[in-house]
């Protein structure tokens, strides 16, 4: 049978530095040793104004084909996950298509889905591998909430940060499966917990006379800012990431001990403490990576990732990938890399 | 019990000796920051998932653990 594998990941962050030292200075309360013990992240890397998902996702893409000799016309799929698109219409991955100069034949699909949207992107990967739809797929991931982000909102300001991964992924025939099984999950009722209620055809963007307000907490935010309710969100995690483990586990008949990585959608230190708790993970397989950039959303697994598909010397690795976040929605997968 | 009294006294950064039911909130920092700490505490500790929105309205640490006793298994 055919199976898809990741052959490569490149990542590409913008230079601006947002450092917990300077969210200190801001938001008083909350020094920069509170910030970085809470959320794992010391700098968080932030695009300038004219800078989007879409010009990272290109840089990331440039360097994955220049780091593996892959010509252009070698890919014969795009997939661009993104919630910050550079237009309403049309999607980033004819954008990318174009910049990258891809062949004519070469399919585009724009998906959106923010924490998971790495997991779920795989899924269609594999999907139009499996089905002989595509032999060399182009999965880039990239989003920019900074450019959603209230600067005196410190509940999210604190998290996230800007970043884009292309991922190739290739067509093996007869081998073992390298991408899959995979487990889906999801709940509308948390879809206000993580929001940017305006800018979208329910709630055009508003206009400049709608000014942001200061919550209970003192945080400031307007329709057009993200908004997460972070205490809900956390106790949706703590719930639905071990379950979601627990069905891939079962799907794919192994048990937490057989995986040599164990890479959950990277949110903040302390979520992922307890989860690795949880899940009873020795820091040797359990996977960080955000302490130099932050929550990137979409890009935290394959950020997550990239370091181990450089070290090319290595025997294949197995590792568990769980995502999850906006929507709600969730989604795990099983890799080999 | 000792670890939910020492983890709120960490979160509050306070002596475990403060951390009494009438221990007060809302002049100890009680934000968005301390709401998620507790609800990952409780976890821990009880096995248990808050409300988060109702956790936001607690006012003491004796509400935080009525809260807690209503909460349903994780």
């Amino acid at each position: 049978m055919a199976t898809g594998k990741i052959t490569a990941i490149a990542s590409q962050f913008p230079e601006g530095v947002l450092t917990s030292d300077a969210l200190a200075e801001l938001y008083p309360g909350w020094p920069a040793a509170k910030i970085i013990e809470k959320t794992g992240i010391r700098e968080r890397r932030i695009c300038a104004t004219n800078e989007t998902a879409l010009d990272l996702g290109e840089k990331a893409a440039l360097k994955l084909l220049a780091e593996t000799g892959t010509g252009a016309g070698e890919i014969d799929f795009v997939v661009f996950c993104t919630q910050t698109p550079d237009h309403a219409l049309p999607g980033n991955a004819a954008l990318l298509h174009r910049r990258l100069g891809l062949r004519p034949d070469c399919g585009v699909l724009d998906t959106g889905l923010g924490c998971s949207g790495f997991v779920y992107g795989l899924a269609v990967v594999e999907g139009l591998i499996a089905t002989a739809a595509a032999d060399c797929v182009l999965l880039v991931t990239g989003d920019t909430y900074s450019k959603f982000i209230h600067p005196m909102d410190r509940s999210v300001r604190t998290l996230f940060g800007d970043a884009a991964a292309a991922t190739l992924v290739r067509r093996f025939e007869n081998g073992d499966r390298a991408i899959g099984p995979f487990v889906f999950g999801a709940d509308g009722r948390g879809a206000e917990n993580i929001i940017v209620p305006a800018g979208g055809a329910r709630l055009p963007a508003p206009a400049n006379d709608v000014d942001p307000e200061p919550d209970e907490f003192g945080n400031v935010r307007g329709p057009a800012n993200l908004y997460m309710n972070g205490a809900e969100v956390m106790a949706f995690a703590l719930k639905t990431v071990p379950e979601a483990a627990a069905r891939l586990m079962a799907k794919s008949d192994r048990s937490i001990g057989d995986y040599d990585l164990v890479v959950l959608h990277q949110a903040s230190a302390l979520l992922l403490d307890k989860l690795q708790r949880k899940l009873g993970v020795g820091d040797n397989r359990f996977v960080r990576r955000m302490e130099s950039c932050g929550n990137t959303v979409s890009s935290t697994i394959p950020l997550a990732l990239e370091p181990y598909l450089q070290d090319a010397g290595s025997s294949p690795r197995r590792a568990l990938l769980v995502g999850f976040g906006v929507g709600y929605a969730w989604a795990a997968a099983e890799v080999v890399i | 019990m000792d670890d939910f009294i020492s983890g709120l006294a960490e979160i509050f950064e306070v002596d475990d000796g403060d951390i009494t039911p009438d221990f007060d909130l809302e002049t100890h920092n009680w934000d968005s920051l301390a709401i998620v700490s507790v609800i990952a505490l409780v976890d821990s500790c009880c096995g248990k998932l808050l409300n988060g929105r109702a956790l936001a309205q607690c006012k003491t640490v004796s509400d935080i653990e009525a809260l807690a006793n209503q909460a349903e298994a994780a």
